[in-house]
């Protein structure tokens, strides 16, 4: 459950941004999340860490929305290019395990989507 | 009413990072190494470092335990006269860096030459937080079979190393032991896996000498 350790830090981001943007209270509707998939992320338990953490809070009442970047590597013996699904970190063309990731380990809040008054 | 969207990119893991780092710089001005140990309950982490530290007496080190309850495994060390400090989590199933950060600075680092931190003993939560270490090490047993490293790829992918311990279990087990070093090479081909018993001394020499070349 070491979703919960994230999530605190990711309410966090999301109240000081909320402020710094002038966002008043009950206006957030979702919290855009980009994660890797190298992290071992439950969806479900992240969502459920974000309802209770955010209860009581300005943010409470908004939702939280996951984006999901696959794991990409560059080969170090081929210079292949390419997805690479987990348990297995080897080059796609010739079976080296000398891969650099080039993507998979993101973990960022990405944007908020707010409310507003056309008036 | 309308919706606007507000781009802000913030990093999740960023506390945590800069924590690390900060240990990461107080580290290296006492030239100190430090070792992430990683593996579940019963994996035999505890009794690897106790059966280590006749290889290790070389250099001057003490550990870092991690637990949710009880000093017992700080106990245990403490009787191999080593400076040793236990961190309890009071339930979190992992370490992260600013507790790590705090307790490193309990610790004698200007008499010390090596920190091994004994993480909380689950395969998942602690592969996901740098603590600020030169190298997380995997520590599986070969009583939990064989298929581990594929159900756990984040923490064999994040190691440097991988310790197999309980090898003189295993005439008692149907572990495969070369379908396990075949999964972890499929993982991490550049990370050694060093087959230990502590029970017996074997391959002790070998992983001690691993650690040793950190520094």
């Amino acid at each position: 459950m070491h979703e919960f350790s994230i999530c605190e830090g990711l309410v966090r981001a999301v109240r000081q941004e909320m402020k710094k943007h002038g966002a008043p209270a009950g206006s957030l509707r979702r919290a855009r999340v980009v994660v890797g998939a190298l992290h071992q992320i439950v969806p479900e338990n992240l969502e459920f860490a974000y309802e209770v953490l955010v209860r009581d809070t300005e943010a409470a009442g908004s939702r939280i929305e996951l984006r999901v970047v696959p794991i990409t590597a560059k080969c170090g013996a081929c210079g292949w290019t390419g997805t690479v699904t987990p348990p297995v970190f080897l080059c796609g063309a010739c079976n080296s395990g000398d891969l650099e990731l080039t993507t998979g380990k993101e973990l960022y809040l990405d944007n908020l989507e707010i409310e507003q008054d056309d008036g | 009413m309308t919706a606007k969207n507000i781009k802000v990119y913030r990093d999740l893991m960023g506390a945590n990072a800069t924590w690390a780092a900060k240990t990461r710089r107080l580290l290296e001005g006492e030239r100190v190494a430090m070792v992430n140990l990683i593996g579940s309950p019963g994996s035999g982490k505890t009794t690897l470092l106790e059966k280590s530290a006749r290889h290790l007496k070389k250099t001057r080190f003490a550990v870092l335990e991690g637990d949710v309850e009880t000093t017992r495994d700080a106990e245990r060390i403490q009787k191999l006269k080593v400076p040793v400090s236990q961190l309890l989590t009071g339930g979190a199933c992992h370490l992260e860096a600013k507790l790590v950060h705090y307790a490193l600075k309990d610790l004698p680092l200007d008499r010390l030459d090596l920190v091994v931190v004994e993480n909380v003993g689950n395969m998942v939560c602690p592969a996901e937080f740098d603590i600020g270490e030169d190298a997380k090490v995997a520590v599986l047993s070969v009583a939990e079979g064989e298929d581990k490293p594929l159900k756990y790829p984040l923490l064999f992918r994040e190691s440097k190393a991988v310790v197999l311990t309980k090898l003189d279990l295993l005439p008692h087990l149907d572990f495969d032991l070369k379908a396990c070093l075949e999964y972890i090479r499929q993982i991490n081909s550049a990370a050694p896996v060093f087959p230990v018993s502590a029970k017996t001394g074997e391959g002790l020499k070998e992983w001690a000498g691993w650690v040793l070349q950190l520094k």
